[in-house]
C-alpha cells in the first residue's frame, strides 16, 4: 500500500491559528479517570492523529471535544472556523459545539438508516438553514429556496465521497465502506471547520483505505477543513498525519511527527506494554524491528491489545 | 433426534394450541350471558348453550381442528396458493359471504327486519308480482349456489390454468354479482323506498374481484406469473384506467338503478325525474340535463376516458375526458340544487328546500364525472413515456417476470383523484345515522391521529395525554363563547376560536413539554399520562370554571361566518359539519405533508433514528421535540374546537384516559410515522365499532376491537399502510432500484431479545 | 387539626392501598426488565385474579368457619388469584408478545397488541361473568372490618392486617426467588443484557415467560385482597394499573426494590396529602401525578434508577 503526499503540508497549516487548545483535561467516571491532565493544541489545516492502545480514552477525548462528556478538571477552548474567536468547550450541548464549527463521526457508525443517503447529508446541511415550521407548512417561498439548496450541497456532499449515484438509497442498506463515507459527508454537510473522525479505516479493505486517505487529504486541500483523527491503522496514520498525538491510560505520553513517534521507546513501550527503559534498549539493539510493526498495516491486529494488566502499567 | 415428552412434540402443542382457540371463538360469539353469581350457568350457556347449532363448543373445536389441520399441511396447500389468481378469488369469495352474511340490503325495515339478505329473501321469496329475475334470486338456497358455482369454476380454471374454463368463470362470476345486484335493483323499485344498503354493490364488487382472478388464471401462460404483477402490467401502461374504470361503474349505477329524488319516500330515478320536471317550470339547462344531458354525457365520459385510459390516442383523448367530467359534474350540481330548490318552491309533496330529498344518484353521478375527468386529466398530463409497445412486450415474454415494470405511474394521483370524490360526494348518499358517526366520530379522530403522528410517529415521542389537548381546544371554545361560569373579555362565533384554541393548545403543550421532554420514553409515557389525567380532573374539580361534569351551559354555539355579504351558519345538518372538517383536515394534510418534507419533519425522523447522532450533527433536538408536542396539540386543540361546536354540550367525561390511549392505538394500528396510515388506522378503527353494532352485541364490540387491534400486531406489526421514505426527484441520474422499505429501523426492533 | 390527630390512620390506609400498588407494579417493572416495554395488559391480569380467586372464595365461604377455616380461605384465595393470574399472564405473552418479538416488531407494536389484548380480556370477563355493583365478595367469613389492633387512637382493620401481611409475605418471596434461585439468576441475567445473556446458555423465551408468571402471580394476589376489600369487576383492572405503573416508575422501572418503594410512597401520598384542609380528597389523583412528575423532572430516572439485575 503505497499513499502518496503531494502537497506541502507546511504551506496548508497555519501555526499561529489554534482551533482546539486544550489545557489539563481531566475526565473521571466515578472512580475510573478517563482522561488525565491532557493538554494539547490542534492548528488550523492540521491532520492531527491521536493514536493509542484500546482504552487509552481516545474516544473520551472526542466525546469531551464535542461536548458529549463534560470533563470535571481542565479548559477546552475552541475556535471552529478561521477567523472565529475561542469560547470554552465544556458545559456547552453538543449540538452547540457543533453549531460552533465541529463535526465528528462516530466508531461504530451511526447513521439514520431509515433515511436516504441523501436525507442524512440534508439533516446536516439543514440545521444551518433558518426556515420555521410555518413557513414548511404554508410553502414559503425562502422555505423553497432553502430546500432547493440543500438538495444541491447534499448532492454536491455525495459527489465529493463518491455516492452522488446512491442518493436514493437507504442509507442502512449500503455497503459498510459507503456508510463510513456517507458519514463523512454528513459530517461536512455541516460545513465545519475541523472533523473528527473516530477510526473511519476500521473494517475497511486495502483499497478502500486508500481511497479513504485520499478523501482525508482531500477534505484539507479542497474544503479547507482540518482533520482530528483516531485511527489504528499505522500504515494510514503515518502516511497522512502531520503530527501525532499518543495517548495511553487517559494521558498522552508523546507527541510529535510521523517519524519521531515510530522511534519514540515510550510509544513502543505502550503498544508493547513494556517499560519504556526496554524498550529504548531493544530499539537501540533491533532498530528495525518495532519501526516495522509500526509500520506494517496488519500490525494493528497485534499492537491493539495492550499485554500488560493496567494496575502493573500505573505503578 | 433428540427424544422429548409428548407434550412438548410440536404438532401436539399445535393441536392444544388450536382447541384453545376454538373455546376462545365459543367463548366470543354469542350473546352475553351468566352472570356473577351463576357464572357456571354463563359459561355453560356459552359453551353448549340453546342454539339452533347445537352445542356451540363442538362446532369451534371443529373449528380449531379444521386450523390445525391447515397448518399442518400448509406445505401441501402453499404451492397452490402461488397459482396465478388464487388471491383475488379468495379474496373476492371472502367479499361475497361478507356481503351475503354481514351486510345490509334494504333499508326497509318493513320487508326485512334486520335488512340482511335472509331475511329479506324471506320476504321477498314469498311476495306476489316481484319480477322473476328477482323472485329466483331471492330463493334461498340459489344465492349461495350461485356463489358456489362461480367459485368452483374458478376455483378448477385455476388449478387447471385452462384459458376457455378461466373466460367461462370468469363470465359466470359477472353473471352472479349482477343478477344478484339487478335483483336488489328490483327488489328496491317494488319498495318504493330510498336505500343506503352497500351489500348488493357490496358482493357485485367482490364478483367482480372473483372474475378478476379467473381471468387472471385464463390469461397466465406464463409459468409463475403471479396476480400481483399481472395487475402492475396491466395498469402500467394504462394510468388512470383504475379511475376510469371505477367511475365506469359509480356512473352506470348512477344513471340506471340509483334513487335521483326522493321527497317523502318517494324512489325517482334519473328517469322518473325527468318525467317529473318535464315542462314544468325548471331552468331549461336543468331539464334537458335531466332528460338527455346525463345520459349522453355520462355515456361520453365513460366511453372517452375508457378509450383515452386504454392507451389510445391518449393525450389529447385524455383533454376531452377531463373537459366532459368537469362540465358534466358542474351540470349535475347545478341541476340537484336547481331541482330541489325549484320542488320546495312549487309545493311538490314532501320538498322541503335546496339539496333535500335528494337520493344517492345526482352524488354518484357527480362522483363518476370527477373520477373520469381525473383520469383524463392523468393520461393527458403524465410525463413519463410510456411505451406502450414495450409494456406490451413485457407483458408476453416470460424473461421479465419478477417485474421491470415495478411501480404504477400516475397510480399516487389516481387514488388521491378517488379518495376527493369519495370524500366529496359519497357522504351525502349516506343515512344520517352514518353521517353522524362520519363527523363526530370518524372525522374528528381521524384530525386527532393527524396530529398524534406528528408527535408519535414522526418525532417518536410516545405521548399518552394526547386528549388533554383536545380537551383544551374544546374548553378554550366554550370560554370564548360564553358557555362557562368563568366568563371571557369578549364573546366571539366558535370559529373565531380555533386561532386561540390553538395558541392554548400549544401554550399547553410547550408547558407539558418543556420540563418533561429530556425524560427518556416510557418516563414521558407516564408523565403525559398523568397530565391528561390532570387536565380531565381539573375540569371535573374546578367547578367554578368549567361546571363540573355537567359541561358548558348553555350549549356551545354551532360555527357561523358573516364577513360582507358571506352569511353562513352551520345547523345541524351533519353533512355541513363535514365539509368543513373536510376543509380543516385537507389545509392541516397539506401542512403536514409538507412539514415532513422539510427541514423540521427531516431532523424528527433524524432523532427517532439516533439522537445522539442527530446532535452530534448539529440537530436541536429539545426544540425540534418541543416543535413536534406543540403542532400535534394545536392540531388537537384544533379538533377540541370542531368538537365542541359541533356536539354542544359535552363534559370531562369525553376526555377521559382511554380516548388517548385509542388514538396512540389508531397511529400504530395505521403504520407510525405513514399520514395516510394514521388516517387509514383511525378511519378504520372508529368505524369498526359502528359496523359491528349490527353485528354483534353492543357489550361485545370492544372485545372484537381488541382481537382486530391484536391480530393486525401480530401480523402486520408496522400497520396498514407503513411509512415509506419519499425519493428525492433528481434530474439526470439513473433510475436506481426502488425500494420502499419500513421506516422503523431494525435497530428499534426487539428482535435483539429472541 | 384534624389532618393531625387522623395521620396514623391515614398512614395505615397508605401502607395498605401502596402494598398493592407495589405487588402490581412489580409485574410491571419485572417484564419491563426483561424486556424493555410496558406491559400495558398487566392491569387485566389483575383483573383476572380477582375474578379467579372469586371463583373459588365464593365456593368455600358459606358456613361457618373458625380461624383456621377462614385463614385457609383467604390462604385460598391467595393461591387461586395467583394461579389464574400467572396463567393469564403467561398466555397473554405467547399470544400478544411473542409472535412480535420472533417478528422483531417495534417497540410501540408491542404496546398496542397489549392494548388489544387488554379490551378483549376486560370484554371478554364482563361477557362471561356479567357486572353487579358493590363487592359480592363473601364477608361472613372473614368480618374484614373488625379491629385487630387499636394503638393510641389508630384502628387497625382484620382486612388491612390481611393485605399488609400478605403483600409482605409475597415480596420476601419474590425476593428469595430472584436472588436465590436459578431462575432467579437467569431473569436478571436476561435483564442485564439478553444477547449475553443466551450466549451463555439460557433460555431467553422461557426465560421471559417464567417472568410473566411470576409477575401475574404478584398481581393474582394483588387482585384477590383488592377485590375482598373493594370490591372488583372487568373494569376494575385500568385504575389500579395505572396508579401501579405510575407507581413502578416513581422507584425507577425495570428496578424491583424501586417498585415496592414507588407503590408503597405513591399510597402513603396519596392517603395523607388530599386529606389536608387545604386540598381535599377529589384532587387525589392529581397529587399522585404531580409528585411523580415531581420526582421525574429531578430524577428522571425514577428514585432508584433502573437495572433489574443491578438493584434487584
Amino acid at each position: 500500500m503505497t499513499i502518496s503526499v503531494p502537497e506541502t503540508s507546511k504551506q496548508l497549516i497555519d501555526h499561529d491559528d489554534v482551533i482546539y487548545d486544550i489545557k489539563n483535561v481531566t475526565l473521571r467516571f466515578g472512580g475510573v479517570t478517563s482522561l488525565n491532565d491532557v493538554t494539547m493544541q490542534m492548528y488550523r489545516g492540521e491532520i492531527l492523529a491521536i493514536i493509542g492502545p484500546n482504552g487509552a480514552g481516545k474516544t473520551s477525548l472526542f466525546n469531551a471535544l464535542t461536548g458529549v462528556y463534560h470533563p470535571q478538571e481542565g479548559t477546552i477552548s475552541l475556535a471552529g472556523r478561521s477567523g472565529d474567536s475561542h469560547a470554552m468547550v465544556i458545559g456547552k450541548k453538543t449540538h452547540i459545539i457543533n453549531h460552533m464549527g465541529v463535526a465528528r463521526t462516530f466508531q461504530n457508525i451511526r447513521l439514520f438508516p431509515a433515511l436516504t443517503a441523501l436525507e442524512n447529508v440534508r439533516v446536516a446541511v439543514e440545521t444551518r438553514q433558518k426556515s420555521g415550521p410555518v413557513s414548511a407548512m404554508l410553502g414559503m417561498p425562502w422555505q423553497r429556496k432553502e430546500d432547493r439548496e440543500s438538495i444541491d450541497k447534499g448532492l454536491e456532499l455525495l459527489r465529493f465521497v463518491g455516492l452522488r449515484e446512491k442518493a436514493n438509497e437507504l442509507a442502512g442498506s449500503l455497503a459498510y465502506g459507503e456508510q463510513r463515507r456517507l458519514e463523512i459527508a454528513r459530517a461536512l454537510g455541516t460545513n465545519p471547520g475541523v472533523i473528527l473522525l473516530d477510526e473511519p479505516a476500521a473494517g475497511t479493505n486495502p483499497s478502500e483505505k486508500r481511497e479513504l486517505a485520499e478523501l482525508i487529504l482531500q477534505i484539507r486541500r479542497e474544503r479547507g477543513v482540518s482533520v482530528l483523527l483516531i485511527e489504528h491503522d499505522m500504515k494510514l496514520v503515518m502516511s497522512i498525519a502531520d503530527r501525532l498525538v499518543v495517548l495511553n491510560f487517559g494521558g498522552k505520553i508523546a507527541e510529535g511527527t510521523p517519524e519521531e513517534i515510530q522511534k519514540d521507546p515510550v510509544v513502543i513501550a505502550a503498544y508493547l506494554g513494556t517499560s519504556a527503559e526496554e524498550a529504548a534498549e531493544e530499539l537501540e539493539a533491533l532498530p528495525e524491528l518495532h519501526t516495522l510493526a509500526l509500520d506494517d498495516p496488519d500490525a494493528n491486529i497485534i499492537i491493539e491489545t495492550p499485554h500488560v494488566p493496567a494496575e502493573e502499567e500505573k505503578a | 433426534m433428540r427424544n422429548v415428552p409428548w407434550y412438548q412434540n410440536p404438532t401436539v402443542k399445535r393441536l392444544f394450541g388450536c382447541l384453545a382457540l376454538g373455546l376462545v371463538l365459543s367463548l366470543m360469539i354469542g350473546k352475553q350471558q351468566g352472570s356473577r353469581d351463576d357464572y357456571y350457568v354463563g359459561i355453560k350457556k356459552a359453551l353448549f348453550g340453546p342454539s339452533i347449532l347445537g352445542p356451540r363448543i363442538i362446532l369451534f373445536l371443529l373449528v380449531g381442528v379444521g386450523v390445525f389441520f391447515l397448518i399442518t399441511y400448509w406445505s401441501r396447500i402453499k404451492p397452490y396458493l402461488g397459482r396465478p389468481g388464487i388471491k383475488p378469488m379468495a379474496i373476492g369469495a371472502l367479499g361475497v359471504v361478507m356481503g351475503y352474511v354481514l351486510l345490509k340490503w334494504t333499508d326497509n325495515s318493513r320487508a326485512a327486519a334486520d335488512g340482511k339478505l335472509g331475511t329479506l329473501s324471506d320476504a321477498a321469496s314469498s311476495t306476489e308480482g316481484l319480477s322473476p329475475i328477482a323472485q329466483t334470486f331471492f330463493t334461498m338456497p340459489v344465492p349461495w349456489i350461485l356463489f358456489l358455482v362461480s367459485l368452483i369454476a374458478t376455483l378448477i380454471a385455476v388449478i387447471l390454468r385452462n384459458r376457455v374454463l378461466g373466460y367461462a368463470a370468469a363470465a359466470i362470476c359477472v353473471v352472479a354479482g349482477l343478477w344478484g345486484y339487478l335483483a336488489h335493483g328490483y327488489v328496491q323499485s317494488f319498495l318504493g323506498t330510498p336505500d343506503h344498503s352497500l351489500g348488493s354493490a357490496f358482493q357485485l364488487l367482490a364478483y367482480l374481484t372473483i372474475a378478476g382472478g379467473a381471468l387472471v388464471a385464463a390469461r397466465s401462460h406464463l409459468e409463475v406469473a403471479d396476480t400481483k404483477n399481472f395487475i402492475r402490467r396491466a395498469f402500467a401502461w394504462r394510468p388512470g384506467l383504475f379511475l376510469a374504470a371505477i367511475g365506469s361503474l359509480v356512473g352506470l349505477e348512477s344513471l340506471l338503478q340509483a334513487t335521483w329524488f326522493s321527497p317523502q319516500g318517494r324512489n325517482a330515478t334519473l328517469v322518473d325525474m325527468s318525467a317529473l320536471f318535464a315542462g314544468s317550470g325548471l331552468a331549461p339547462v336543468s331539464q334537458q340535463f335531466l332528460r338527455w344531458g346525463a345520459f349522453v354525457l355520462l355515456g361520453a365520459a365513460i366511453l372517452v376516458g375508457l378509450v383515452a385510459t386504454l392507451g389510445l390516442a391518449r393525450k389529447k383523448l385524455g383533454w376531452v375526458a377531463f373537459g366532459v367530467g368537469v362540465v358534466g359534474a358542474l351540470l349535475t350540481l347545478l341541476t340537484l340544487y336547481l331541482a330541489t330548490g325549484y320542488a320546495a318552491s312549487e309545493g311538490f309533496e314532501g320538498a322541503t328546500g335546496h339539496w333535500q330529498n335528494l337520493g344517492a344518484g345526482g352524488w354518484l353521478a357527480a362522483m363518476a364525472f370527477v373520477m373520469l375527468a381525473g383520469a383524463g386529466w392523468i393520461v393527458a398530463t403524465l410525463d413519463a413515456p410510456v411505451q406502450v409497445e414495450k409494456a406490451e412486450r413485457d407483458l408476453m415474454s416470460s424473461d421479465t417476470v419478477g417485474g421491470s415494470v415495478r411501480h404504477i405511474p400516475g397510480m399516487k394521483y389516481a387514488l388521491l383523484i378517488a379518495v376527493i370524490a369519495v370524500a366529496l360526494f359519497y357522504p351525502p348518499t349516506m343515512t344520517e345515522y352514518w353521517q353522524n358517526v362520519l363527523v363526530s366520530q370518524i372525522g374528528i379522530f381521524v384530525l386527532l391521529a393527524i396530529g398524534l403522528n406528528v408527535v408519535v410517529g414522526w418525532a417518536g415521542l410516545l405521548d399518552l395525554g394526547f386528549i388533554a389537548f383536545y380537551a383544551v381546544g374544546s374548553y378554550t371554545t366554550a370560554w370564548l363563547v360564553g358557555s362557562l361560569p368563568a366568563k371571557p373579555p369578549f364573546t366571539v362565533s366558535p370559529l373565531w376560536a380555533i386561532p386561540v384554541a390553538v395558541i392554548f393548545a400549544l401554550i399547553a403543550g410547550v408547558m407539558l413539554g418543556a420540563p418533561t421532554l429530556r425524560l427518556r420514553g416510557d418516563y414521558l409515557a407516564i408523565v403525559t399520562l398523568g397530565f391528561g389525567e390532570i387536565v380531565r380532573i381539573v375540569a371535573v374539580n374546578a367547578e367554578s370554571i368549567t361546571n363540573s361534569t355537567r359541561g358548558p351551559s348553555p350549549a356551545v354555539p354551532h360555527p357561523a361566518i358573516s364577513i360582507g355579504p358571506l352569511q353562513w351558519e352551520w345547523g345541524l345538518n351533519y353533512l355541513q359539519y363535514w365539509y368543513l372538517l373536510l376543509v380543516i383536515m385537507v389545509l392541516v394534510i397539506i401542512g403536514f405533508r409538507r412539514l415532513e418534507d422539510s427541514r423540521l419533519g427531516r431532523a424528527w425522523a433524524a432523532i427517532r433514528e439516533d439522537e445522539v447522532a442527530a446532535q452530534a450533527t448539529g440537530v436541536n433536538t429539545f426544540r425540534a421535540k418541543l416543535f413536534a408536542f406543540a403542532i400535534g396539540a394545536s392540531t388537537s386543540g384544533i379538533a377540541g374546537v370542531f368538537f365542541a361546536s359541533q356536539v354542544g354540550y359535552f363534559n370531562p367525561q369525553n376526555f377521559t384516559l382511554e380516548y388517548s390511549i385509542l388514538v396512540v392505538a389508531y397511529v400504530v394500528f395505521g403504520g407510525m410515522g405513514s399520514l395516510p396510515g394514521a388516517m387509514a388506522g383511525a378511519a378504520v378503527l372508529t368505524w369498526l365499532p359502528e359496523f359491528l353494532k349490527e353485528q354483534v352485541p353492543a357489550e361485545d364490540r370492544q372485545m372484537w376491537i381488541g382481537a382486530v387491534i391484536l391480530l393486525m400486531m401480530i401480523f402486520r406489526p408496522a400497520g396498514l399502510i407503513p411509512a415509506t421514505r419519499r425519493e428525492t426527484e433528481l434530474e439526470g441520474i439513473d433510475e436506481a432500484p426502488r425500494i420502499e422499505p419500513r421506516a422503523v429501523p431494525e435497530s428499534e426492533s426487539m428482535g435483539a431479545t429472541s | 387539626m384534624n389532618w393531625l390527630q387522623n395521620l396514623p390512620d391515614y398512614l395505615v390506609l397508605g401502607l395498605t392501598r401502596g402494598s398493592m400498588y407495589a405487588l402490581v407494579a412489580l409485574g410491571y417493572t419485572l417484564v419491563y426488565g426483561v424486556l424493555q416495554l410496558i406491559n400495558f395488559a398487566h392491569s387485566e391480569v389483575f383483573m383476572a385474579g380477582a375474578f379467579g380467586s372469586y371463583l373459588v372464595v365464593s365456593q368455600l365461604a358459606p358456613g361457618e368457619h373458625g380461624f383456621l377455616g377462614a385463614s385457609m380461605i383467604v390462604l385460598a384465595g391467595l393461591l387461586t388469584g395467583a394461579i389464574v393470574s400467572a396463567l393469564i399472564a403467561w398466555t397473554l405473552e405467547l399470544v400478544a408478545y411473542k409472535p412480535l418479538r420472533q417478528r422483531g416488531a417495534p417497540k410501540l407494536a408491542f404496546l398496542i397488541s397489549a392494548i388489544g389484548m387488554s379490551f378483549f380480556l376486560v370484554q371478554l370477563f364482563g361477557k362471561l361473568f356479567n357486572r353487579f355493583s358493590g363487592n359480592p365478595f363473601p364477608e361472613n367469613y372473614l368480618d374484614k372490618n373488625a379491629p385487630v389492633l387499636e394503638l393510641g387512637g389508630v384502628t387497625v382493620t382484620r382486612i388491612q392486617v390481611i393485605i399488609i401481611v400478605a403483600a409482605l409475605l409475597t415480596m420476601i418471596l419474590l425476593d428469595r426467588i430472584v436472588n436465590g434461585t436459578k431462575l432467579g439468576r437467569s431473569i436478571r441475567a436476561v435483564a442485564e443484557d439478553a444477547p449475553t445473556a443466551a450466549l451463555m446458555g439460557i433460555n431467553i423465551d422461557r426465560t421471559i415467560s417464567r417472568t410473566f408468571l411470576i409477575g401475574g402471580a404478584l398481581a393474582g394476589v394483588a387482585g384477590f385482597l383488592f377485590g375482598q376489600a373493594f370490591g372488583f369487576g372487568n373494569t376494575m383492572g385500568f385504575d389500579q394499573g395505572v396508579k401501579a405503573f405510575a407507581a413502578a416508575v416513581l422507584g425507577g422501572i425495570g428496578n424491583l426494590r424501586g417498585a415496592m418503594m414507588g407503590g408503597l410512597l405513591l399510597g402513603i401520598v396519596e392517603a395523607i396529602v388530599p386529606p389536608l384542609p387545604f386540598i381535599g380528597i377529589e384532587w387525589t389523583d392529581v397529587v399522585a401525578f404531580v409528585v411523580l412528575v415531581a420526582i421525574l423532572v429531578f430524577r428522571p430516572t425514577g428514585l432508584l434508577g433502573e437495572k433489574l439485575g443491578r438493584a434487584a
